[in-house]
């Protein structure tokens, strides 16, 4: 039984958002941060009558939190985050439903608290890699806090990809752990042992350290594929964990990837947000003329630094075009790189110089939404 | 050829500072300067030949281990006495130093900068820019740290800060000796500064070959130099 406060907050964040729609904003933050003002213990007292599942990583949330959805509402019907909307009010919001399951995707930073709040039953724990410094400011300190709560909470699942050797750290001294490995990827950013602070050693994509660290004692082995594929089958464990039946998910499902078409072409957008996302997306096909945009606002992170960390090779012999607030940081990098690329002021005059019917367009953050959504 | 050696990138690369190296051969190549970039691993041994060496930004346990590889035989100090390039970013400008700490432990640093650097109270994140004397113009990058670094007697600042904090403290960034080993240069500025600032890899090509280089006219470069100095507060 709902206290009245929390009843009394869940109208008028209700109402809100009805306002907030009649206005034409999309309207996902506004009602979970008025449920919260007003009840600031929403999320726990909400969650108390829920199972709930959580997503985190830095890549491939918002696409395992649909997957995750779609399976479980197999067993009934399924609060869930709307796109992106990953903090606490985005929580709050989804948890207003009556709907007995949850699923949500949480940011990295926000995920401790949320566990406390939510006593989740299982918890996805996707990858780390270096994304917004300027607000993560260390993938070793996000893992720190994920190591913290990870360990405290005996009542939760956690299904871990342990390739990684930051997701490897955050779980080890947890008490129930699905630890599921696909072998053979070498972390960008993980030269150091996140748990001792040695110097890992990494053979053919795999690691061990002399703290004990390593991703050959797994409870799950899988074939190597790509982070779609991945991130399908960590989406059916969890899944199967609440006893729901595994779905087949294409790859393109779980891609953040959208076509539209758009003055007369096709074109093909990709999210791609941080070294991790960029190098997995330019290792997909890629029409001869591709479009980069690059923003650099809070959510795509405020430095643009990391582009140096991604090779832009394959580009080479494609036509390039560049657009987007930050498009002289992209071009000057790609030019470093032996590529030379037409630099417009918007995504219209791109699409306009593209020459074929069919275009990749590797987009930031910001821009993707604007542009697709 | 024109050795430039990018120091434990695998460990003193989360900053993107890998960028340096790559800038500084592509406006050699410009000046039919033949360059080679050479990646040495924590686990190879440092060369004696190199014309450049360069260091970036690192988490706390990468800076320390690659402190600790860095300080056998003394390599990198001796090549500095040498009259070799040394540029070293953030977390390489502080383990050049003669002393760092974390909260937890102190450590000796490299000593090739009269500097110590101890943990501040709060992270200095954003735009930067500098004004230091070797140009006549600011340079602009990226800060990302929380430590105050402070000079010592042989070391003076890189450059004054115009916006942003650097050092830390002063309004001050960065440090160069006074008199000794003039080549080394370590500076908060990520961004990578030399794609920023290309006139600074120039100065550091200038610097190794010991003579002036042709001018070069790189307009996208130019743009992209000028475009960032307009944006400073």
């Amino acid at each position: 039984m709902l206290s009245p406060r929390l009843r009394f907050a869940i109208l008028v964040a209700k109402s809100a958002a009805s306002a907030s729609r009649l206005l034409g904003h999309k309207g996902e933050t506004l009602p979970g941060r008025i449920l919260l003002a007003i009840e600031p213990e929403a999320i726990s007292l909400l969650a108390q009558n829920k199972e709930v599942i959580l997503v985190s990583g830095t890549n491939g949330k918002t696409s395992t939190t649909k997957a995750i959805a779609a399976i479980v509402s197999q067993l009934g019907p399924v609060a869930t985050s709307g796109s992106g909307s990953n903090l606490a009010w985005g929580a709050a919001n989804a948890l207003m439903s009556p709907a007995p399951y949850a699923v949500l995707e949480i940011d990295e930073l926000h995920l401790p608290g949320i566990i406390a709040q939510t006593d989740p039953t299982v918890v996805v724990l996707l990858n780390l890699t270096r994304d917004q410094l300027h607000r993560m400011h260390e993938v070793k300190r996000v893992a720190d806090r994920w190591h913290v709560e990870c360990s405290e909470a005996t009542d939760t699942v956690f299904v871990a990809d342990i390739d990684d050797p930051f997701i490897n750290y955050a779980i080890v001294n947890a008490t129930n752990v699905v630890r599921v490995s696909f072998g053979g990827r070498k972390h960008p950013d993980g030269a150091v042992c996140p748990r001792c602070g040695s110097y890992l050693h990494w053979t053919r994509g795999n690691y061990s350290c002399t703290c004990g660290l390593t991703n050959k004692i797994t409870d799950v082995r899988l074939k190597k594929g790509s982070a779609a594929y991945r991130n399908a089958v960590l989406a059916n464990i969890a899944g199967e964990v609440i006893g729901a039946a595994p779905i087949e998910f294409k790859e393109s499902d779980l891609e953040r990837s959208v076509t539209k078409e758009i003055s007369g072409k096709i074109a093909h957008f990709r999210l791609t947000k941080n070294p991790a996302s960029w190098t997995e997306a330019l290792q997909s096909h890629l029409h001869d003329d591709v479009i980069l945009v690059l923003n650099a606002r809070q959510v795509d992170g405020i430095d643009t630094s990391w582009l140096w960390d991604v090779s832009f090779a394959v580009l080479k012999g494609h036509r390039v075009i560049v657009c987007g607030e930050r498009a002289l940081d992209m071009a000057y990098r790609i030019h470093v790189e032996g590529i030379e690329p037409q630099v417009v002021e918007n995504f219209e005059q791109a699409i306009s110089l593209a020459q074929g019917a069919e275009v990749s367009v590797l987009s930031a953050y910001t821009a993707f939404f604007e542009l697709v959504m | 050829m024109l050795e430039i050696i990018r120091i434990h990138n695998e460990l003193l690369g989360t900053y993107g500072d890998r960028g340096n190296a790559d800038v500084i051969k592509f406006r050699a190549a410009a000046r039919k300067i033949r360059a080679r970039i050479t990646d040495i691993t924590y686990l190879d041994p440092l060369p004696k030949n190199g014309d450049i060496y360069l260091l970036g930004g690192a988490e706390d346990a990468a800076q320390l281990l690659s402190l600790n590889a860095l300080r056998k035989g003394s390599i990198l100090a001796r090549a500095a006495n040498n009259g070799a390039v040394v540029l070293a970013i953030c977390a390489g400008f502080q383990i050049l130093g003669t002393k760092y700490a974390t909260r937890d432990e102190e450590f000796v640093g490299l000593g090739l900068l009269d500097v110590i650097t101890t943990p501040g109270d709060k992270r200095l994140v954003g735009d930067i820019a500098v004004q230091s004397d070797l140009f006549d113009f600011p340079l602009t990058g990226f800060e990302n740290h929380s430590s105050i670094t402070t000079l010592g007697v042989d070391a003076k600042a890189f450059g004054k800060v115009l916006q942003g904090n650097g050092n830390g403290v002063g309004a001050l960034d960065g440090a160069m000796n006074k008199t000794m080993n003039k080549n080394v240069f370590g500076t908060y500025l990520h961004g990578p500064i030399l794609a920023r600032n290309p006139e600074f890899a120039d100065l550091l090509i200038e610097r190794a070959v010991g003579g002036a280089i042709s001018p070069m006219t790189d307009e996208l470069a130019q743009r992209y130099a000028k475009w960032r100095r307009e944006l400073i507060k």
